[in-house]
């Protein structure tokens, strides 16, 4: 289930058909066995258990739980907000990440090496130092005039910052490996650069682009940390599913806490799901 | 003349890539772009095709001055080394690209795209994507998608030079064949004199980026203009100081000739039908022979024979100015 919810920057990166080596129905070898038997042990303590503990526990409380947080109108606002600001900015993502890889792969400029480092920052570093940051620069008395703090604007602020090196990370290194020779191929075919990056390179990117966009939505969706300095945590106007939830933790209602929860795990895997059908449909037509 | 070049220089920072080349490319022949690597020739091509600027010079397509225009509207169709397939589309779809483009009604594209994977053997594969070709029917794909848009001129640039030898050698024949069938002016890149002699009517030999020689294969077989290109063409070997073919060469037990070179068979070496042997002259000459397995049977040589060796009548001999290789 959860298999395609892959954490971490750079997994998601290229994958691979289903049958790539292993036909179905053939006997594993020793080794094989053994690194899968090992792989499951450590996917289910990590991953399957608490997050089944998650679900168990939330609908431990029967339907009237989730009926209850659903039907709080914080709740719900705070719901609305994280997906609808995780959508908004995973679409500008996917444009603006696009640019940026095209940028470092293509261009020759003073500074690349340490633009292709910094990009990975807001990746790197703590996501609370990454609120101080935004803070620092957007909340009361900005030194550049520019105060966001406790808007609506903050929050989409908090999550561009953090979800940023995503799409970069995952075309870039497919835009490393395409020929240029195909784009001249596709020019003295007659194609213009327009028509040749929209019916060339592009198919070419969307399925990392997509993949991208998916870990930039999770990423986008869960934020705590780069959010709750500066977004000012305003029930029913910044306040954040994450922050919402961890009130609930801080009330002692954790069964509404777990519900909050597995409404945020089917909205993730509906997303993924909705995008890797999504980039399935679109890298066919071409 | 289908393609003029007219002073054509082209840099790449230090590195002079072309110094003043003119060539006149014929109508409706098949030209090689002969040359050792780095010579030049892949430049020129890509500056015929418009896909590189040349700093100064011109170039004429069909009489129009296509010097300034940019590689859409040159109308020529380009071959790539490494096929440069559009990987995400059908083996159809990418023969039908440039007719897209060029938004041709829909049954007329694919009528088109029948009869040319028709022409390159590959209709059974139209709904294939590239990566489940071998590379030999990938490049024949990739030929019949520059050949869709019925360019003036085709351009193929080492197009047989990422494939083994014995596919390399059949698309050879069968390029000759699509040529005498097709008649588009042709323009092709290669460092392998062997397949520019057996495929092209008309050689340029290019070297350091400049062109040392244009002519038929004969011509440029048996009447080099200069050592670079007798030496490119074939092999040489030195004989009382002038440069001759190791085939050209009369090998006989006893001094039958006079001024006939005396020395001993100090190597011996067998490629199939051919033998080659390696004469060390009483001079101090190292002299390379190749005959016939048969020949070479029937003068019994061997290692160690004492023996004369005199350019054969007829053969084709220039005065060695620079130490010659081999």
């Amino acid at each position: 289930m959860a298999s395609s919810v892959a954490v971490g920057g750079r997994s998601a990166r290229k994958r691979r058909p289903a049958s790539s080596s292993q036909k179905s129905g053939a006997a594993l070898t020793r080794t094989s066995a053994f690194g899968l038997g090992v792989s499951m042990i450590w996917f289910s303590l990590l991953v399957l258990i608490p997050l089944s503990a998650i679900i168990v526990k939330a609908t431990g409380g029967g339907w009237s739980t989730f009926e209850s947080v659903l039907t709080n109108d914080n709740t719900r606002a705070a719901l609305g907000l994280t997906v609808v600001a995780s959508l908004i900015i995973t679409a500008i993502n996917m444009v603006m990440g696009t640019i940026i890889a095209w940028v470092l792969v293509r261009d020759r400029f003073p500074g690349k090496a340490l633009l292709d480092l910094v990009i990975d920052i807001p990746f790197a570093m703590p996501t609370i130092v990454a609120g101080l940051v935004l803070l620092s620069l957007y909340g009361p008395q900005s030194p550049i005039g520019v105060e966001v703090s406790g808007t609506r604007w903050s929050v989409l602020l908090a999550i561009a910052f953090v979800t940023l090196p995503f799409v970069v990370r995952t075309v870039q290194p497919v835009l490393e490996e395409l020929e240029t020779d195909v784009e001249d191929a596709a020019a003295s075919l007659g194609a213009t650069r327009f028509t040749t990056f929209r019916r060339v390179i592009l198919p070419a990117l969307v399925p990392a682009i997509f993949a991208g966009a998916a870990l930039s939505f999770a990423r986008g969706i869960s934020e705590y940390g780069a959010l709750v300095l500066i977004s000012g945590n305003l029930p029913r106007s910044t306040e954040v599913v994450s922050v919402r939830l961890f009130s609930f933790l801080e009330g002692g209602n954790t069964e509404a806490a777990a519900a909050v929860a597995t409404i945020m795990l089917v909205i993730a895997l509906l997303a993924i799901v909705t995008l890797d059908v999504v980039q399935r449909r679109v890298a066919r037509r071409g | 003349m289908s393609i003029e070049i007219k002073g054509v220089n082209k840099m790449f920072g230090d590195f002079v890539a072309l110094d003043d080349v003119n060539v006149s490319l014929p109508t409706g022949q098949l030209t090689a772009l002969l040359g050792p690597s780095g010579g030049g020739k892949s430049t020129l091509l890509r500056i015929i095709a418009g896909l590189d600027a040349a700093d100064s010079g011109t170039i004429t397509i069909e009489g129009t001055n296509a010097t300034t225009l940019p590689p859409q509207k040159r109308n020529v169709g380009f071959v790539f080394q490494h096929y440069a397939v559009f990987k995400h589309m059908t083996v159809a779809k990418n023969v039908a690209f440039g007719l897209e483009i060029r938004k041709r009604p829909k049954d007329e594209i694919a009528a088109r795209v029948d009869e040319l994977l028709k022409l390159v053997h590959l209709s059974q594969f139209a709904h294939r994507l590239p990566s489940q070709l071998s590379g030999g029917q990938r490049q024949r794909m990739a030929l019949a998608r520059a050949l869709a848009v019925e360019p003036t001129v085709l351009l193929l640039d080492e197009p047989f030079g990422a494939l083994d030898a014995k596919v390399r050698k059949e698309l050879r024949d069968w390029l000759r064949r699509l040529h005498d069938e097709v008649h588009v002016t042709t323009v092709f890149v290669t460092h392998d004199q062997e397949e520019a002699m057996e495929v092209a009517d008309e050689i340029v030999v290019i070297n350091n980026g400049r062109v040392e020689q244009v002519g038929t294969p004969d011509q440029l077989y048996d009447e080099p203009a200069n050592d670079f290109v007798m030496g490119f063409l074939g092999e040489i070997t030195t004989l009382n100081g002038v440069m001759l073919r190791p085939h050209d060469i009369h090998v006989s037990l006893t001094p039958e000739v006079a001024g006939a070179a005396e020395g001993t068979i100090s190597r011996l070496l067998r490629v199939g039908f051919e033998v080659r042997a390696t004469v060390l002259t009483d001079d101090g000459e190292e002299v390379t022979v190749i005959l016939t397995r048969t020949h070479a049977r029937q003068l019994g040589l061997e290692t160690g024979v004492r023996v004369w060796v005199t350019p054969a009548a007829g053969a084709l001999t220039m005065p060695s100015l620079t130490a010659a290789a081999g």
